[in-house]
């Protein structure tokens, strides 16, 4: 069984020095039109370039950009696709982070891509394997405001939003994503829709060419939903095992079709987890696993925890792997 | 309903009490000094100087404006958890966390032992209530709120450090009441925000005021109340202070299906709007309110502190508040006795209320369906 460390998707756009602030000073410096729309985006490149050094740095093999260059997970998309307004804050989940709320006029559909150039501009500077990031069309549905009677029902919006999605996969595969995670943190609250979410991504499946499609989700038990998630038409499912206590006795007991990614580390957190705590869990799911393949990644995004502190969480979980396989070896 | 408390703690207060949910703008002077002193260039006594006379300064306004129970006004606090968690030993400051946009704050990480350092707000809530006859409210951060608002890399989970902090805020109230403190707001915002943790976090909340001769309020801001209700109204305080003004229509729908039964404060100013509220418009929540709660156990306050408007706005804001409660209070004196709890005031109104009503109904439906979603 190959273990691949994996960043989940964000990552600190800030650290404690001058030099780590310039982003934010940009963006101070964009709001009040001192800086050309050129400059601004050399500063985000140089961002990215910075976090994905940091992540090759601390071990990680599966990279992201850090999402270095989203508002936030939901209006980034959103705010792309025509018939889309971006309205107030509103708190993203039970975090202390707020995205802004896109207002849904009329019917969604893409205006040109949502990423896929981040990503080629990622993959061309990374030593290493650059993972996509996007959010889900469920999840960017249900943050949604519907005003349009086009929308009366969700599940409408839903779909369209999946075909939008699937339009960005094709990009993305094109541009030679091997694996494109679409993150549906929402569904866990809503396992009512998990067959609406089934149907929209469909599209998405078949527009992935040769990658590999992901679903992760986070911030809530998705124990409940073990078997259903199975069923969905994506190659690997990401857990946040930190608010699923029982999750590792579930996957032990009926295994995986899919490949997993194990958010076992707490991207929430600053605590760094210790090795007791981590390696009797990966004793006991591993050998239920086929495929040959697991992903080791955090418990979300990295952006909820200071600089530093996400470094270390990457680091960890090398070490960790490294423990893991040295276990036997003493 | 906890008039009764008060009465034994020797409040007296008119019908619709009216207070503040804490903090006020700092004037000019005081960002530009906060900012010095940042940068070390005035010392913390220069700094604390000023601190007091924007305090004397918010304390006469309140006086000055007509409100019952006052604040010191918070000029010498910045975030609501971070100045307990800068004084309290087991903290430490974390580094910079992104809370939307280009917006960044310092998160506290709790890494040893949370201990109590001593009294860490009664220096100024007795400089504060020198200043005046009214009654100045003690003002905490609730234990939840500053578990979830922080780090943890000491305690097993989040409800021991929740605990944790629950004696510590404990031992604070105890030195407020001892200083003769006797109305005590514990914010707790964080609330409504894991549904599943509310169980230990009214536990916690019941160590921190369990037997205190104090009435005590818990400020939430608005947020997804349904989910918390009514399990909240287990929450061991006299009164909690809501944010109404902009979304108070479902949570009066709310009340309807499980009535309230604490004391309420009732928020009727929007504190995100530049836009100083009319006394009609601040006059017809509080009727609104008085459909649902008996007036013997509503509060009138602001939705949330007002310390992001400017100096004259939240003046401006505050008088038309106490405009429309003096108002509210003559209807009612003149109101039937036996119809006091559904004040009438002229048909206008009346005929006004049914069409609200309608609307209110429709908009109900509306965020109830994207609620749902
Ligand atoms: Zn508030």
């Amino acid at each position: 069984m190959e273990l691949v460390l994996a960043n989940h998707s964000s990552y600190p756009r800030v650290g404690a020095s001058r030099e780590q602030q310039r982003l934010r000073r940009a963006y101070a410096q964009r709001e009040r039109g001192e800086i050309s729309p050129d400059d601004f985006s050399r500063v985000q490149d140089s961002v990215v370039a910075e976090v994905i050094q940091e992540q090759a740095h601390a071990g990680c093999e599966l990279l992201t950009d850090g999402q270095i260059r989203w508002y936030d997970p939901v209006s980034h998309l959103a705010g792309k696709l025509n018939q889309v307004e971006i309205n107030g804050l509103l708190r993203y989940f039970d975090t202390n982070f707020y995205f802004r709320q896109p207002v849904i006029k009329g019917r969604v559909a893409g205006n040109g891509p949502l990423v896929a150039e981040d990503f080629r501009y990622a993959r061309a500077i990374s030593p290493r394997p650059i993972k996509a990031v996007l959010t889900g069309p469920y999840t960017l549905a249900v943050s949604s405001i519907r005003q349009t009677p086009v929308y009366r029902q969700l599940s409408t919006l839903v779909l369209d939003l999946g075909e939008v999605l699937a339009q960005e996969v094709r990009a993305l595969a094109g541009a030679g994503a091997e694996v494109i995670q679409v993150e549906e943190p929402a569904i866990l609250k809503h396992p009512k829709d998990l067959r609406v979410l089934h149907k929209a991504l469909k599209p998405l499946n078949q527009a992935k060419g040769s990658s590999r499609l992901a679903l992760y989700t986070y911030f809530a038990d998705a124990t409940p939903l073990y078997e259903s998630l199975q069923e969905l038409p994506v190659d690997i499912l990401g857990f946040d095992f930190t608010y699923a206590p029982k999750l590792p006795e579930k996957i032990a007991k009926l295994g995986s079709q899919k490949v997993l990614g194990l958010g076992l580390i707490d991207g929430r957190n600053t605590r760094m987890e210790a090795a007791p705590q981590v390696l009797p869990i990966l004793e006991k799911i591993l050998p239920r696993l086929s495929g040959g393949l697991v992903y080791l990644n955090p418990s979300c995004g990295l952006e909820y925890l200071p600089r530093e502190k996400a470094g270390a969480k990457l680091r960890l979980l090398k070490e960790l792997r490294d423990a893991f396989l040295q276990r036997g070896k003493r | 309903m906890s008039q009764a408390k008060l009465k034994k703690l020797g409040l007296t207060l008119p019908p619709l009490p009216t207070s503040t949910v804490g903090s006020f703008p700092k004037p000019d002077y005081l960002v530009e000094a906060r900012a010095r002193f940042a940068r070390k260039e005035i010392s913390q006594k220069e700094l604390e100087a000023l601190e007091r006379k924007a305090t004397e300064f918010w304390v006469a306004q309140q006086e000055a404006i007509g409100l019952d129970v006052l604040v010191d006004g918070e000029q010498y606090r910045g975030d609501m958890v971070a100045y307990f968690a800068e004084v309290m030993p087991g903290f430490q400051m974390g580094g910079l966390v992104r809370s939307y946009g280009n917006r960044y704050y310092r998160k506290p990480i709790i890494t040893g032992k949370i201990q109590w350092p001593g009294p860490m707000t009664v220096k100024w809530w007795k400089f504060a209530q020198g200043l005046t006859s009214k009654p100045i409210k003690g003002m905490l951060t609730g234990p939840y709120t500053i578990m979830d608002w922080s780090f943890n890399d000491f305690y097993p989970d989040r409800k021991s450090a929740c605990f944790a902090l629950a004696q510590v805020i404990r031992k604070e109230v105890e030195t407020l009441v001892e200083a003769g403190a006797k109305v005590i707001q514990i914010d707790e915002p964080a609330l409504s925000v894991r549904p599943e943790e509310l169980p230990f976090a009214i536990e916690a909340m019941r160590t921190v005021t369990d037997g205190m001769p104090a009435y005590f309020i818990t400020h939430i801001c608005y947020g997804a109340f349904e989910f918390i209700y009514p399990g909240m109204l287990r929450f061991p305080v006299d009164n909690f202070d809501l944010e109404m003004s902009n979304s108070g229509l479902d949570l009066i729908a709310l009340f309807k299906k499980h009535p309230f039964n604490k004391d309420l404060s009732f928020g009727v100013l929007d504190v995100h709007s530049h836009v100083v509220e009319t006394p009609e418009l601040v006059r017809g929540r509080i009727e609104k309110a008085l459909q649902v709660i008996p007036k013997e156990a509503l509060w009138v306050d602001p939705d949330c502190g007002l310390k992001t408007r400017t100096v004259e706005e939240a003046q401006g804001k505050l008088r038309s508040m106490v405009a429309a409660v003096r108002e509210v209070r003559q209807a009612l004196d003149k109101a039937p006795k036996g119809k006091r709890r559904r004040i009438e005031v002229g048909s206008v109104v009346k005929k006004r209320r049914k069409k609200i009503r309608k609307h209110k109904y429709k908009k109900m439906r509306r965020r109830m369906r994207h609620k749902k979603k």
